[in-house]
């Protein structure tokens, strides 16, 4: 186009450079402060310093809390991407009446605030006496992770040219056989990702966990009782480790949502 | 092909059906319920009893908190909005798709931060000896106050909301035909006016909804009221917090709860409304 | 529904559609289907888009359920029956090859679904790939290959099974021009050699009349005409299958009564001619008749050479090869298509708006049938 401006083009860019820093000041702050000696940072900074990992590192009930995080972001990373994958295909497939509810249904859980959700969850499951158990984590944790998995597997599936199910069939192959020789290698890396991302969130899903469980605590659970008792920098040091090991898993995903056709010799 | 639901169909689509249903869409159906419920002794009892929705209903702290949440999220979601679309439109319009793919990847990492850890870190920068104020104070200004008011509780709705809020922006002026651009150029709309007059109403869903998300997470959300806000005067999300704290007043909680729901429900519904109208008759 | 059955169907049927109608909803995509496909047959359906050809064909593939009606294969009544109970392999418009496996995986995969063990597997598949003279890609991936390549490929996979009945689905409108002539080739040989039907289904003219015994014309899910593309040409049944040859001029004519032994005195609004009885047996004067004068029949004359026809204007001139289709406009507003070598028409005066004469005889004039009852 003839008509580009360069100031307006410069105040542009300075503009999106303010919003990264304004979104990414907070995280990266995070990220100094635990490796800063003060208990509460300000200018001038303190000095280098590990002591803050230091602490976690020997603290029994972080471990108790990271191994928690671990078993239920496994176990709902599975969950939600059975689910999701089931949800997704009925989605792409199938056309029935009461469709768009069994959607809205699905893809619902992540609208209504996390306060509410916990509420909700701690009070039907401590009816029937779920609440504060690992399990009871897991079932809030999958209602929030599944649609994930749903929105990108059926993603994935709408990149699919609808005739490769119909070839399937034709040449032979039932519904079942079709489902594991061509929908799910089409999907596998959509199903991938959905794994690692489902894992993702669930790491970062402390609020209803926190309403949830009791005496099982996950690691965001763990944070959020540092912040409410004494404010400990200790939340950055975890938060830190917490940050790089989510990055990993998307960073992951990532790579296997990226143009799949072309890893093939 | 066939009409009869197959064995095949069900066993893929009834499992998340069945877990929503029972994990999700009942315990939200089991808060209705609780509102009726009767507390005593610090032990909740199955009733019909009005009296917690009257008692909440009927409480100045209620409606102020309500308004007060309601005046939060508005303002969050207009001024997230605000400030993300002249950055959606310069990645949308300006960058090249190697970039924009970059900024995409970018502004997703965010999500996978926990908020709660950003909360913290903003309070380290806001507080009246943190970063921002020793920073002013070298230039001999300051200290100002930034927590424990509406001013702390918006910067982190909007920390919360901004990047999604840029990227519903981004996708939904990524569908703006960019001969509706070049029309308007030819046809002497400036620059500017194009943006207001073509390209803003073209793409008025996408900002619309992109809106209405900011709304919903900042309507509900807990951490920035709490952390940043100070949590007195509570938001509703407090209120329900603190309800279910002190002396176990479930069905009150779950009032707040049911009215926030209502809220959001409405909210969303007259937003989607206003996004899809058409001009004309 | 009226078709024409004069044509018998070669052999012994191999599927056989006993008045099928296919609703979608309110939707009626095919009307009372009735005709039958012989053993070893190369049948085209043709028809613009959404006539039901498609449609007709995933109902003979079991990917749709007729709604009334029956489809019987080999005898058998096929109504319900599954696709993939069924052998009768498809090539795919879009081809459909699997892009997450490989060329020879592609061609193995509805052995493997008939749980043919893995030896067998890679030598039937290898028998075909060499077949369609594409071994050397065998272990690529489909993303890698050309059209006329992935072409191959599909074909490969369709007839691993060496089925009685292969079906196709516009399978070379993604080609260009001159590889699509070459395929067209590929296509005839290949179903020669192997003696098994093909059902070939495609809006091409050209790609139905090279290739079929037989052609099935399609509208707005109507059978139109079946028959060999010689009859369809020569004798087009009906005016919607003279419009869609798109070479013949129509007229609307009325019987004014006999005209010698052998023929009937026709007029119509701008003109007369004179139509064979052979066309048309019995009439009696004032009765409505509508005949067909193809293009490449119609004579054209400067108006002062004196020849009795029509007086028509030029409109316009469309290239054809080594022909030349010349539009006209007679006085009472009718179109007519005059198709010439360019040497005839360099006799001419072409500027859009001369005048010229058009004629054409007597034994040119066809009725259309279906709309003469």
């Amino acid at each position: 186009m003839g008509n580009e401006n360069r100031i307006i083009n410069g105040l542009l860019k300075l503009h999106i450079v303010l919003c990264l820093l304004f979104i990414f000041a907070p995280i990266a702050g995070s990220f100094v402060f635990s490796l800063n000696s003060d208990r509460f940072p300000s200018l001038p900074l303190g000095t280098f310093s590990t002591d803050w990992y230091r602490a976690i590192w020997e603290d029994p009930l972080v471990w108790q809390g990271f191994g928690n995080t671990l078993i239920v972001g496994l176990t709902v990373a599975v969950i939600a991407t059975l689910l999701g994958f089931g949800g997704a295909y009925t989605d792409f497939r199938y056309n029935f009446t009461g469709k768009s509810i069994y959607v809205a249904l699905a893809l619902l859980p992540p609208t209504i605030p996390v306060v509410i959700m916990g509420l909700a969850m701690l009070a039907f499951l401590s009816r029937i006496n779920l609440s504060g158990t690992t399990i009871s984590v897991i079932i809030a944790h999958g209602v929030m992770c599944a649609p994930f998995a749903m929105a990108i597997i059926r993603l994935r599936l709408s990149q699919m040219d609808p005739d490769l199910e119909a070839a399937s069939w034709n040449m032979g192959g039932n519904q079942w056989q079709t489902l594991r020789y061509v929908i799910i290698p089409f999907a596998k890396p959509a199903i991938f990702a959905a794994l690692f991302i489902t894992m993702a969130v669930s790491f970062d899903e402390f609020a209803v966990a926190w309403f949830v469980s009791g005496l099982n605590e996950t690691l965001p659970v763990k944070i959020l009782g540092f912040l409410q008792g004494q404010v400990s920098p200790r939340i950055n040091a975890i938060g830190s480790l917490a940050f790089l090991s989510s990055m990993t898993l998307i960073i992951l995903a990532q790579l296997l949502l990226r143009s799949p056709e072309d890893q093939k010799k | 092909m066939t009409k009869r639901p197959t064995f095949f169909s069900l066993i893929l689509s009834l499992p998340l059906l069945i877990w929503q249903l029972t994990f999700f869409l009942f315990p939200l159906l089991f808060l209705v319920a609780i509102s009726f419920w009767t507390v005593r002794n610090f032990q909740m009892t199955p009733d019909l009893n009005f009296g917690n929705w009257e008692r909440v209903l009927s409480r100045g702290v209620f409606w102020d908190a309500y308004l007060r949440t309601f005046i939060l999220a508005t303002a969050a979601a207009a001024i997230t909005s605000a400030i993300a679309f002249p950055a959606s439109y310069a990645i949308s319009f300006k960058m090249s798709e190697k970039a924009k793919r970059w900024m995409i990847f970018i502004l997703i990492i965010p999500f996978f931060t926990s908020y709660l850890v950003r909360v913290y870190s903003l309070q380290v920068f806001l507080s009246d000896a943190g970063i921002i104020n020793a920073a002013f104070a070298y230039i001999g200004l300051g200290p100002f106050s930034m927590l424990n008011n509406a001013f702390g509780v918006i910067v982190g709705m909007v920390t919360l909301t901004l990047p999604l809020v840029i990227l519903l922006q981004t996708f939904s002026l990524n569908f703006v035909n960019r001969d509706l651009i070049e029309a308007a150029h030819n046809l002497r709309c400036g620059r500017l006016r194009t943006v207001f007059a073509v390209i803003a109403p073209s793409a008025k869903v996408g900002l619309v909804i992109a809106a209405l998300f900011s709304f919903i997470l900042s309507f509900g959300d807990f951490v920035s009221p709490l952390y940043l806000g100070g949590g007195n005067p509570p938001t509703l999300s407090i209120m329900i917090t603190d309800f279910t704290k002190s002396g176990q007043q479930w069905p009150r909680a779950a009032v707040v709860a049911i009215m926030m729901i209502a809220t959001l429900l409405t909210t969303a519904f007259a937003a989607i409304t206003y996004a899809y109208k058409e001009r004309g008759k | 529904m009226k078709v024409d059955t004069q044509m018998e169907v070669q052999s012994e049927a191999i599927v056989r559609f006993d008045n099928v109608v296919k609703r979608f909803g309110s939707f009626v995509a095919v009307k009372k289907a009735d005709f039958e496909i012989g053993r070893g047959e190369f049948l085209a359906i043709m028809g613009s888009s959404g006539c039901g050809k498609t449609t007709t064909l995933r109902m003979l593939a079991g990917l749709e359920d007729p709604s009334e009606g029956a489809i019987y294969l080999d005898g058998e009544k096929v109504n319900g029956k599954a696709t993939w109970d069924r052998d009768t392999p498809m090539v795919w418009q879009s081809l459909a090859l699997f892009p997450f496996l490989t060329v020879q995986e592609n061609v193995e995969f509805a052995l493997k679904m008939r749980g043919v063990g893995k030896e067998e597997r890679r030598r039937r598949a290898e028998k075909w790939l060499e077949k369609m003279q594409i071994t050397e890609f065998a272990s690529r991936n489909i993303n890698q290959l050309s059209g006329g390549q992935k072409q191959r490929v599909a074909l490969a996979r369709a007839l691993v099974t060496e089925p009685k009945i292969l079906l196709l689905d516009e399978p070379l409108s993604a080609l260009d021009a001159h590889l699509k002539v070459r395929m067209q080739a590929v296509l005839s040989n290949l179903q020669k050699d192997l003696g098994i039907t093909f059902v070939y289904v495609t809006h091409s003219m050209s790609e139905a009349f090279s290739m079929a015994d037989r052609v099935v014309i399609m509208s707005r899910g109507q059978i139109e005409q079946i028959g060999t593309p010689e009859e369809i040409y020569r004798e087009p049944y009906n005016r919607f299958v003279a419009e869609f040859l798109g070479s013949a001029n129509i007229f609307d004519g009325t019987v004014a009564g006999p005209s010698g032994a052998d023929g009937w005195r026709v007029t119509f609004d701008g003109g007369e001619t004179v139509l064979p009885k052979a066309e048309l047996p019995d009439a009696s004067a004032g009765q409505a008749v509508t005949f067909i004068v193809s293009a490449e029949n119609m004579q054209l004359s400067r108006p002062d050479a004196g020849q009795d026809g029509i007086a028509a204007t030029i409109a316009g001139e469309e290239f054809i090869g080594g022909t030349a289709m010349l539009f006209l406009e007679t006085d009472t507003g009718q179109e007519l298509k005059v198709q010439k070598s360019h040497d005839e028409l360099a006799l001419l005066n072409r500027q859009a708006g001369a005048k010229l004469v058009v004629h054409w005889a007597a034994e040119h004039c066809h009725i259309l049938p279906g709309e003469n009852k």
